[in-house]
Formats: C-alpha cells, sequence, structure tokens
C-alpha cells in the first residue's frame, strides 16, 4: 500500500438548528449532528470517493479537511499537518474546489493565476512557470486576458480547477465535482480529475453518483447520517455492481428499502 | 507579500473599471456644477435698492457723482447728515442705514493729503454694493487721496463662520457616502457572490485579507470623499455670493491638520461599514443595517448645532471628534493635543475594527452560516 496521505479520526461536527428549520423539519432538536466520528484514510496518488445521499454529511467533511470549519471533536492530518492546530500549512498542502467558491468574473484568468499564486506564497518566477505549464495543458492560454465573466462555462470550470492547484498542493480536494454541470463540462472535470491522478496528485471528492466513483476512484466510503457505513478499495465495497452493494448497506443500515 | 497581492487585487478592481472611477469622481464634479449655476442664478438677478448713507464732511461734487452712478440702476440713495458716529455704526450693523461716508476736511481742495472712509456691512447686499459703487466712482475721480473701508465684520470671518456651520456636517456625509459606495459592495458583494470564500481557502492570514480590504477601500473612499468636499468648498462661496479668496484665511497648518484628520478618519468609517458587511449576507442586508449606522452618524455630526457646549470627554467619541476638530480648526481654536488625541482614537478604533474583521472572516457561523 502507498503512503498514508489523508487520515481522518473521529471527526464530528454538530450544527445549531434555528427556530425556522426546526419549523420546517417539524422537529424540536435544537442542534443537529452533521458528521459523527467518522475515520478514514486517503492514500498519495489514489481517487478516494465520498459516496452519499443528500445531507449524508459529505460536504462537512470536506469543509473540516479544508479548514474552512472546526471539528468540535477528532481531528485530520493532511500532509502531517493537523486541520485543527495547523489549518494554514493544510491550506498550502491542498487545493479545494467546490460550486460555492467562486472566481470574480471583472478579472481574467492571468490575473487570477496570478493573485492566487500569491496568495499561496509562490515566488512570481515559479507562478509564470506553472501557469504557461497549465494553462498549455488545458488549453486556456488562448483565453488568457479574457475576462471571467465572458468565459463559457466549460472553461471557466477549467479556470476554476486550474487555480485550485496553482500551488501544485499535494491533495486536491473536489465536492460534488459534476454537480450541476452539463455533460461537456463533466467531462472537462473528469478529464481533469484522471489527469490530476497521473501526475501523482490524491484526491478526494464527495458524490452521489455511482458512474463517477466507479470511473474514477480506487477507495470509496459511503456515508448515512454523518457515520461511515463502509470503507476500502472500490472492488471490495462494490462486489461487482456499486449501486446494489450501496443499496443492499442502506436497507441493512437504516433498516427501510428506498 | 500576500497583503500587497490583497491590496493591488483592489486598487486593480477599482482603476481598471471605468464605470467605478466615473462613480466615485462625479458627485463632486454634479455637485460643483450645480451649485456654481445656483449661484450664477441667484445672484445675477437685478436687484434695487433705496440706499440710507450718513455724510461728514464737505464734497458734494463727489456725493452727487456717487448719486448719478447710483440712480443708473433704478436706485435711490438718501443723504443724512452724521451727527453721532457711534449711533450711525449702530444702524448700519442693524441693517437700518446703508454706510457711513467721511470726507476730511477741504477734502477738493487739497486731494493729496485728504481721505475717504466708507463704513458699510458686506453681509449686507445693499451695503456691499454701496461700497462697490462708491469705490470704483472715487477711483474714476483720479485724484491722489486714500479710500479707507471700515467693514464692520471682515470678509475673512464671514468665510470662516459659513466654514465652520456647513463645512464639518458636509464633510462627515461625503466622507461616509463615499465608504459606503465603495465598501458595500467590496466587501458583502464579495461575500454574496463566494469569491471572498475562495481567498479563504488559501494560507493567507485572515488580518491580511482585513487590512488588504481596509486599507486600499480607505485610500478609495479618500479620493471619492475629496472630490465632493472639493466640489463643495470651490462652489460655495459662488453660492454664498463671495469669493473664494474669503475662505482662505487659514494656515498651512491648519491643512496639514484637517488632512491629518481625513486620513484617521477615512479609514474608520471604511472598517466599521467593512465589519457590518463581513457580518451581512448580502450586499442588501449590508444597506440596510448601514443605512442605519448612517442616520447615527448623521445625528452625531449635528450635536454639535443644538448642544453648544461640549466637553473635553467627547474627543473619545468617534464622528462628533471629528465634527469638533473642524468646527475648532476652522475658528482657529483647535488645541494641538485635541487634533492629535482624536486622530490618535480614530486609528485606535479602526485598529480595533480590523481585528473585529479579522475575527469574522474566522468565524464559520458568520462567513458560512446559512
Amino acid at each position: 500500500m502507498s503512503e498514508e496521505i489523508v487520515r481522518a479520526e473521529g471527526l464530528k461536527k454538530t450544527f445549531t438548528l434555528s427556530k425556522k428549520q426546526q419549523k420546517i423539519e417539524k422537529t424540536g432538536e435544537t442542534r443537529r449532528i452533521a458528521v459523527n466520528d467518522l475515520s478514514f484514510s486517503a492514500y498519495r496518488g489514489e481517487i478516494y470517493g465520498l459516496l452519499g445521499p443528500n445531507g449524508a454529511g459529505k460536504t462537512t467533511t470536506l469543509r473540516m479537511l479544508s479548514t474552512l470549519i472546526r471539528p468540535d471533536a477528532g481531528d485530520a492530518v493532511i500532509c502531517g499537518h493537523s486541520v485543527v492546530k495547523e489549518p494554514a500549512k493544510v491550506r498550502d498542502e491542498i487545493g479545494f474546489m467546490t460550486s460555492e467558491l467562486k472566481l470574480e468574473g471583472f478579472f481574467t484568468p492571468d490575473y487570477l493565476f496570478n493573485f492566487f499564486g500569491a496568495m499561496h506564497g509562490m515566488e512570481k518566477g515559479a507562478i509564470e512557470r506553472r501557469k504557461r505549464e497549465l494553462f498549455a495543458k488545458f488549453g486556456i492560454d488562448k483565453f488568457a486576458e479574457v475576462q471571467v465573466k465572458n468565459l463559457s462555462t466549460g472553461m471557466l470550470q477549467k479556470v476554476s480547477l486550474v487555480i485550485a492547484i496553482v500551488h501544485d498542493p499535494s491533495v486536491v480536494i473536489f465536492d460534488e465535482p459534476t454537480n450541476g454541470l452539463d455533460v461537456l463540462t463533466a467531462k472537462v472535470v473528469t478529464d481533469f480529475l484522471a489527469e490530476l491522478k497521473a501526475m501523482g496528485k490524491s484526491v478526494l471528492l464527495s458524490t452521489h453518483i455511482f458512474s463517477l466513483v466507479e470511473k474514477l476512484c480506487d477507495r470509496v466510503g459511503i456515508i448515512f447520517d454523518g457515520k461511515m457505513a463502509a470503507e476500502g478499495p472500490l472492488e471490495e465495497i462494490a462486489k461487482g455492481d456499486l449501486e446494489k452493494s450501496f443499496f443492499d448497506l442502506y436497507y441493512n443500515v437504516k433498516g427501510e428499502m428506498l | 507579500m500576500k497583503l500587497f497581492a490583497l491590496m493591488k487585487k483592489e486598487f486593480h478592481r477599482f482603476f481598471h473599471d471605468p464605470r467605478l472611477i466615473v462613480t466615485m469622481l462625479l458627485p463632486g464634479i454634479v455637485i460643483f456644477l450645480l451649485y456654481t449655476f445656483l449661484g450664477e442664478v441667484i445672484h445675477t438677478e437685478p436687484q434695487t435698492y433705496d440706499y440710507k448713507v450718513y455724510v461728514q464732511g464737505e464734497a458734494p461734487a463727489v456725493t452727487s457723482m456717487i448719486e448719478a452712478a447710483i440712480e443708473v440702476g433704478d436706485n435711490t440713495v438718501e443723504w443724512l447728515p452724521l451727527e453721532d458716529i457711534d449711533a450711525a455704526k449702530k444702524e448700519v450693523e442693524e441693517g437700518n442705514a446703508t454706510a457711513i461716508l467721511t470726507f476730511t476736511e477741504n477734502f477738493m481742495q487739497f486731494p493729496e493729503n485728504s481721505a475717504v472712509s466708507i463704513v458699510y456691512d458686506p453681509m449686507d447686499e445693499a451695503g456691499s454694493g454701496f461700497y462697490g459703487i462708491s469705490v470704483a466712482v472715487l477711483q474714476e475721480i483720479g485724484m491722489k487721496f486714500s479710500i479707507l473701508s471700515e467693514p464692520l465684520t471682515s470678509d475673512e470671518n464671514i468665510g470662516r463662520e459659513i466654514m465652520q456651520q456647513i463645512l464639518p456636517f458636509i464633510l462627515v456625509c461625503f466622507v461616509f457616502s463615499a465608504c459606503m459606495s465603495v465598501t458595500l459592495e467590496s466587501v458583502a458583494g464579495e461575500k454574496e457572490r463566494g469569491t471572498l470564500s475562495t481567498i479563504l481557502v488559501t494560507s493567507a492570514k485572515r488580518y491580511h485579507i482585513a487590512l488588504g480590504k481596509i486599507l486600499p477601500l480607505a485610500c478609495i473612499s479618500m479620493l471619492g470623499a475629496l472630490s465632493s468636499f472639493l466640489g463643495v468648498a470651490l462652489s460655495m462661496p459662488k453660492l454664498m455670493g463671495l469669493s473664494v479668496g474669503m475662505l482662505g484665511g487659514y494656515t498651512f497648518g491648519s491643512y496639514i491638520l484637517l488632512l491629518l484628520l481625513i486620513v484617521s478618519f477615512v479609514p474608520l468609517i471604511v472598517a466599521l461599514i467593512s465589519l457590518i458587511s463581513t457580518a451581512s449576507r448580502s450586499v442588501k442586508e449590508a444597506s440596510a443595517y448601514t443605512s442605519v449606522l448612517m442616520i447615527f452618524v448623521m445625528v452625531i455630526s449635528l450635536v454639535t448645532a443644538f448642544v453648544p457646549v461640549i466637553g473635553d470627554w467627547a474627543v473619545v467619541i468617534p464622528v462628533l471628534n471629528a465634527v469638533i476638530f473642524v468646527q475648532q480648526l476652522l475658528a482657529g481654536t483647535l488645541p494641538v493635543w485635541q487634533s492629535l488625541v482624536s486622530v490618535g482614537m480614530n486609528l485606535f478604533y479602526t485598529a480595533a475594527l480590523v481585528f473585529a474583521m479579522t475575527k469574522m472572516l474566522s468565524s464559520e457561523k458568520i462567513m458560512f452560516g446559512k
């Protein structure tokens, strides 16, 4: 087995429910456990997929790993740095992509690449070399001076992806990478993920799309209600049919059929 | 390095968008043009006056020439013999008489050793009109006598009085609106669009992000406030029917102190609005809160108009210290210690607000709460 690059141990996150949320969900609970004692490991050069239904706690887990939110309990170590104790060091080791993170439409890809390179403490020369390499690889060079707001959806997605890895991170974290994208843009993303793996990067992604996991992931963790229901290499979890295994597991854990 | 990149981005965003530059500078230009136009309209309307002038000394040739010049514009003049100079001056002050014209003895025989003095109230349009006509006639005569003008209120004092009453409030209004127009969009807008979160996932320190917003926005706001302030300051004399020279009776030190105040006051307001914007979930929400803040600021800046005596403790109250600072500066009574304490307090509050914004940027509830 290759080098362990992400180790999450006993991650827990609880949110306060507002009066409005309590009313909508018809519950008297004031707190909701989003992630409960979640542990897993991901390895260098592999793609790890967190699979689960909406509200299972996938996004919360990835947000904790990317240091945007702090776990209530537990910790995760990425490239030897704790997300709780050394969040700034973790941020320099990861690239985080989610549909909630946007680029300012006023700027050009060239400007934003330079800006985010500087935000990660890179030298000018290193930024230029990295920009030439990535812009050429993903066909962005012709659009380098076009304002982001004028780019096509596919090109915008490419620019977002490239900017997320401007600092050549060891681990790339994607929350729902193909969610809401058309087939062409979704292919851009899946090709990009495969490319990252080929480059020796470790990728952590969350999804509820079985085909994406089957196509890309080496390991998979299935989450229900914030808890890890099953975790391991894709072949062991899927047993030939990931979708069937997922719903069998769902029945075993929740005691109900969908 | 990271702070520099953050600041550069804000400047780039502003100075590469012609619409933002125009929005920032336009109010000052519009105010200048509008006030100047209004001043032209108000002060060029033809008016007729019935002058009542006290005369002492004999110079019938001169008074008849002045009378002829006055009557050209349908005005009339009544010459009264001067008996009690103090009573006459009082009448001029109260607006019951136009002016007092005094000729020295043997005025016409020995012009080289003679003088004529004119006592008038420059705040009274008839008085200043009579003074202008008289001086023009006396100069036209061409004899070498002295013309002594004795305005009951100095031009400089009039200018100062207007400045003292109006400019502090206007300054606060323009600083606030300039800061609001730039800051609201830049912080709350970025938060709403999700572009601020993109910066939060980098290793930039939170206080760098806070300073990277506040410092450049303060510089840009200063430009906007300066444009509006210059628009008012340069057009106000025209609007009031005064000359620009009347407002120039301040020392270089006064302007330096005023600049110091602005340099400390603008970042304070920008930091305050940035904090509100960071706490808000959208530009709309931030606008609503900032409008309330604006009302507070306006009320504080008007306090001095209703409370004539305010203690030295006011230096610790933001906005109020700025208004008092400007008023005392214009009156020429500002103690140096008070000016430095006011500037120091503003900078202290700004630092405290930067610290609070840093904490907010680190708060997942504020940054990512629904």
